[in-house]
Parts: structure tokens; sequence; C-alpha cells
């Protein structure tokens, strides 16, 4: 069931348009990527969605509700963890947590029992009473989870939550968001990690200069932009002649070569493999090793924006 | 409500929690009223007197003389040299040393000569040494009298005196008679005339430096986050004014209480302080929520905290008193409501107003207040929805 629907949204501050007409949705349980490069509008857009940002242009519904700046019932179904770490340094991490409890509405012994819930669940319990300042990075980040944690949250949108952390500790907050996903949180995710996006996320919208540029699943999004898949093979002696002979071969479309690496751009490498395994073979040519790479998200990002995802 | 009150208890938490501000809050203010106390001087001027030699009944009929003469306090010194320590140190406003010839020269008939020793840059020396030349002058005539009896009489300059001293002779008085009132009134201690305007610097100071805690709060996104809650932005605005209105009455308490309870500072009628001191935290705050959401960087802020703190009180007439303020610098001080605050305790503690009577000084630290408090709402609210 679709929990979040975000409906032609913009958003334009003087003469720059930072959000176009964005759509899409989240449906309960399902894990949604934002991906886009700097500037592209992934802040905007979450700004906007989380409620602190009104749009000038289009609507939000949470639950089948409208959603806006002022409607503090909808509010109350998100999570919220922000790209910086938004922690008070100098309290500790079960002050912080019973501090954004208050501001959920949640007080008293009802307080108390989420936050030792969400210090558990993060790991942090037995860290509870020192100051945010003495927690290392990973520690922080997922102290800055937590918090988002609180309102048992329907709908946990995340900006960059895992960036600047060993992969020990992005390991143990992908963890996190899987179990939040698991028991039916709609997920809004963001990130320049393309690994990350490619494990959690089950659709990703790309989007760049305030524009969906598309949207689907990996395998959809690879599809759409018409990526071949590349095999790398390492040769040694008779390079030329094994060129020309996978030329021959129908199912690849480009065959380039530096020093004794050879690529072949093909349309389905996994069904190629074998010809060109015995094309080799044939050509009387030894062969070091074989590499396929299909396209990944990055490359599909690559092809729609001409930016490198990191960039 | 809760929210609010959640947000500026976090505020006042997190002040208190860094021992920095413990000293600056806390002691800082009660050292600095003890220390401008001490440069306003004691209550009474301070006068040392050596008699040198021994059994020289003239020289203790002068020292006498001054010390039962009652305007300042005169204490005997030893030495002349112990004297003169103590004068230069300013331990003493000033000294009369009454040399050890003294007797033996005004009973030969001729004029004897006392020592007054005062710093050059001790202003307070002046009515001493007024006082010791009118005391002196008296003594003289006494003495005179004395001499022209044991001249004319043929009875020795004992008996004259004392024959002298009897007759009660006629004599000129000066009777000080004051018009108005005092600018710093007899009655008001030192500690009296300096608690005030540090009150006011402190506790306006203090209240700007927490402006610095509202970009932190924009520059970490902890705004962003506060207002992704269920909270609304009316909320999170009163929650970070109540915090930091709460932080600068607590400043203005602790010099209240502080210095009533260590320098026995009278502030006045308790309805009169606690409206100004109320009026003044709120321009304070006001000017804080102002400040922090205008500056983009934390420096930024500390540096217009501390530009817009110091030259307020300094032009305000907390650091130099209103009262020495003229022409242009004095009009100038009532562009700052440091003036009107100043003025307001100067009413409540010099002259023993009530709040009726700071009524003029009150309206203007309360529009201070609400212009203040409207734009640095407004513009708080600004930077949380922007």
């Amino acid at each position: 069931m679709t929990f979040l629907e975000v409906e032609k949204v913009s958003k334009s501050y003087g003469s720059n348009k930072a959000v176009e007409e964005v759509s899409f949705s989240i449906a309960e349980g399902e894990t949604y990527g934002l991906l886009g490069p700097n500037g592209a509008g992934k802040s905007t857009t979450i700004s906007m969605i989380v409620g602190v940002l009104r749009p000038d242009s289009g609507s939000i519904r949470i639950g089948g509700r409208p959603h806006g700046v002022g409607n503090n019932a909808t509010k109350a179904q998100i999570g919220f963890v922000p790209q910086e770490l938004a922690l008070y340094p100098d309290l500790s991490a079960w002050d912080n947590l019973m501090f954004f409890a208050r501001l959920y509405g949640v007080s008293g012994a009802e307080a108390r029992r989420r936050c030792g819930e969400v210090l558990e669940l993060i790991d942090l319990a037995d860290r509870a009473r020192e100051n945010v300042s003495a927690f290392s990075g990973g520690m922080a980040r997922r102290l800055n989870i937590g918090v988002g944690l609180l309102n048992r949250p329907r709908l946990l949108i995340l900006d960059e939550p895992a960036v600047g952390v060993d992969a020990q500790s992005r390991n143990a907050i992908l963890e996190s968001i899987q179990r939040q996903a698991a028991e039916g949180v709609a997920v809004l995710y963001t990130t320049h990690y393309m690994e990350e996006a490619e494990r959690l996320c089950d659709r990703v919208g790309i989007i760049d200069l305030g524009r969906i540029r598309a949207e689907g699943t990996q395998r959809e999004l690879v599809s759409q932009v018409g990526e071949d898949d590349t095999i790398v093979l390492s040769l040694s002696g008779g390079t030329e002649r094994a060129v020309l002979a996978l030329k021959k071969i129908p199912q690849v479309r480009e065959v380039s070569t530096e020093g004794s690496e050879v690529r072949l751009l093909v349309r389905d490498a996994r069904s190629t493999v074998p010809l060109v395994l015995e094309t080799v073979a044939d050509s009387e040519t030894v062969l070091r090793s074989v590499e396929v790479r299909e396209p990944d998200l990055e490359t599909v990002f690559l092809h729609l924006t001409g930016k490198a995802l990191r960039n | 409500m809760s929210k609010t009150l959640a947000i500026a208890l976090l505020d006042l938490r997190r002040m208190f929690r860094d021992r920095t501000n413990i000293f600056f809050m806390l002691l800082l203010p009660l050292i600095m009223v003890f220390m401008m106390g001490l440069s306003y001087g004691e209550d009474q001027q301070r006068l040392g007197v050596v008699v040198d030699g021994q059994d020289r009944p003239l020289a203790e009929r002068l020292a006498t003389s001054l010390e039962e003469g009652g305007r300042f306090s005169v204490e005997r010194v030893d030495t002349s040299e112990e004297l003169r320590r103590l004068v230069e140190r300013g331990q003493m406003n000033a000294g009369l040393v009454i040399p050890d010839d003294y007797d033996r020269t005004l009973r030969d008939g001729d004029t004897a000569e006392i020592h007054f020793l005062s710093r050059p840059d001790d202003w307070s020396a002046y009515p001493l040494s007024t006082w010791a030349r009118s005391v002196a002058t008296q003594e003289a005539s006494v003495l005179g009298a004395a001499q022209f009896a044991a001249e004319a009489g043929g009875d020795g300059f004992d008996e004259s005196l004392r024959r002298a001293e009897e007759a009660d002779p006629p004599g000129i008085e000066i009777v000080t008679v004051t018009a108005g009132e005092a600018i710093f009134p007899q009655d008001v201690s030192q500690y009296g005339l300096a608690a005030p305007p540090l009150l006011l610097l402190f506790t306006f100071v203090i209240s700007l430096t927490t402006a610095i805690g509202v970009v932190e709060l924009r520059q970490k996104g902890l705004t962003r986050r506060m207002y992704s809650t269920p909270t609304s932005v009316r909320s999170l605005v009163a929650g970070e004014s109540l915090g930091r209105f709460v932080i600068t009455l607590v400043q203005a308490l602790v010099i209240l209480v502080g210095s009533s309870v260590l320098f026995g500072v009278s502030w006045g009628d308790p309805l009169g302080v606690a409206a100004v001191v109320t009026t003044f935290c709120l321009v304070g705050s006001g000017a804080a929520m102002l400040i922090g959401s205008l500056c983009r960087s934390e420096g930024g802020a500390m540096a217009a905290a501390l530009a817009v703190g110091m030259g307020a009180a300094g032009a305000g007439g907390t650091m130099v008193p209103l009262e020495a303020l003229q022409g242009p610098s004095r009009t100038a001080a009532y562009a700052t409501p440091h003036a009107w605050g100043y003025e307001a305790f100067s009413e409540l503690i010099r002259h023993g107003g009530g709040i009726g009577d700071i009524l003029p000084q009150l309206s203007v630290l309360l529009g201070y207040a609400i212009v203040l408090f409207a734009l640095g709402a407004w513009r708080m609210r600004v930077v949380i929805t922007r």
C-alpha cells in the first residue's frame, strides 16, 4: 500500500527552479533511493517531504492524508535523519534522545522506554550517558539515526546517513535500515554510494537539475538506458588474430584493445561469454583472464546525468 | 507549551554545563562589583596622622582636634615613613605629619610647619586638605590668643592656653548647606553605585553571546530537525526566545542577589527592580535572537555580540558613569537601553523611588524589548522556514 505520494512538486528560489514537477511514491516496507549529484534538488525535495519547506506547487500525501509544513499529524509519522549530525554535542546520547522525544510529543515513562529501545536498536545502550562529543563518527551517525526512530515512524527519510563512516559502522547502519523496511516502514534514502543504493533500494529515482530523469528497479533502469555489458579479456600472444575473430561474432558490437587487454561491448554478456571463449581458443591465443562487467547504477547515472555520482 | 519549555530548559542546561560559563556568569560579575566598588572608594575618607617625638601636648592637641572633627576618618600612624607608604599605596587618602619641633616652635612664638601628604592624582585629598587647614587655623587662633596673653599678662604659656580655652574665644564656623540632591548620596555604599551599571553590562553581554547558540543550531541542522518534528514554528521561536530570556534573567539575579548578600547593596523598591530587570532582560534576549538569526557564522555572531554589547554598555553609561557624560555623548547615551536602565536604577537606589517614578524609563525599555523581540522572532521564523 502506498504510504508516501509526491505529486508534481515544484520549488523555486527566485528564478532558480530547484525542483520541477517531481513525482514519485513509496509503498509501506519499500525502500526508495533518490540519487542525484550535488545541487540536483535532493535536499529541497527532502525538505518539502519532511515538512520544513513549503512547495510552490504540487502535493504531498502521507498515509493518504495531505501533508505540509503545518501538519503536525502527518509530521508525527515521519522520522528524519539529516545529513548533518543534528545533535547537541555537549549533551549525552540519552539527553539528546529525551529532548527530541519531547518534541515528538513523547514524555515521561514512555519517553524513557522509547529512548532505551532506540539505544538498544543502535547498539549504544552502554554509552548512553556519554557526551556525543566523545563519540566516534560511526557512533554519532548511529545516534543521528536513532533520533529519527524515536517516534516509531511509518516513513523514514534518510539523507546520506552513512557518509564518512567506516565500513563496519556503515554495515551496521544499513542493516538497521533494512530491519526498519522489513517491519513495514517506507524508507526514502539518498546516498552518494552506489553500492548502498544497490544493496538497500527496491526502486531508485535519479534526479538531476530538479527533475526526476528515470525511475524504477535497478534492472529496469539499466534496460531503460540500453547500456551494453562489457567483457574484458586478458590475452597473451596472437592478440590481433583473436581480435579479428571476435569482431566476427554477431553479438559483439564493439572491440577495443589496450596492450594485451581486449574489451568487448555486447548486448548480453552472460549468453555471449561461451562463444567468446571458444573463439579465443580457436585463434590459438592464450587466455589469462576473463571479466564480465554488467552496467550498474553508476553507469546508468553517468548515462543520464553526464556526471559521476560522487562528484 | 511543554515543547517551548523543553527547548528553553535545554538552552539553560547547556549554558550551565559549561564551566567557563559558570565563571563568566557567576564569579566574574561579582568580582567586578567588588573591584568597581573599591574604585568608588570607601564611605569615609581616611587621613593618617603622625605625631613625631615624645611628650608634646600641643601636637597632641592638634591631633585630637582632627580626630574629634568627625567628618573624616583620622587614624594614628607610628612613623612618617609608614604614613608615606600608606598614602603612596592609596590605603590612606592623605596624611598629616606633625614634626617633633612643633611644640617648641609654637612656644617660642614662631610659626610651626605641619606636612600634608597626598597623591597628585587623588582628588579625594582636596577636601581633607581643606578640612586640615581649617582645623589648624582654629588651633592657631587659640594658640595665638594664649601666646598674646602670656606675653601681656606675664603668666606662663600653658596657663594662658588653659585660660584661652576656658574663655571660648569667638570664631567663625562655615555651615555647609546643600542645594538639590547629591548625584551620589552618602547613604549609598560604593557597591550600591557599582552594582547597577555592572548588572546592565553583564546581563546585556551574556544575553548577546547566546546569539552564538542560534547560529550553532542552524549550522548543525538542529533547527531543521526540530522543525521536522510535530512542533510548530511558533513553539520553536518561543522556546529559543524563552531560553535566552531565562539565561539573561539568571545572570541579572546572580548580580542582584549576590551584591545584596555579599556587599549589602540595597536595590530599593522590589517591584520597581523586578520591572527594570525583566524589561531589560527582554531587551537583551530580543537583541540576541536578532543577532543570532542575522549572522551566518559563530565567529560573526560572537564579534557582533561583543561589539554591540560593549559598545552599548560604553555609550550607555555603564563603564563611565552616565553623570560624567556631557553634551552629545550624553544625548547619544539615551539611544541605548543601558542609559534608561541606569536612570531607573538610580531613581530606585539613590533616591528611594518606586515603580511609579520610573515609568518613563520602563516605557522606553519596554519599547526596545517589543521592537527587538518582534524583529528577532520574525528573523528566526524566516531562518527556520527558509
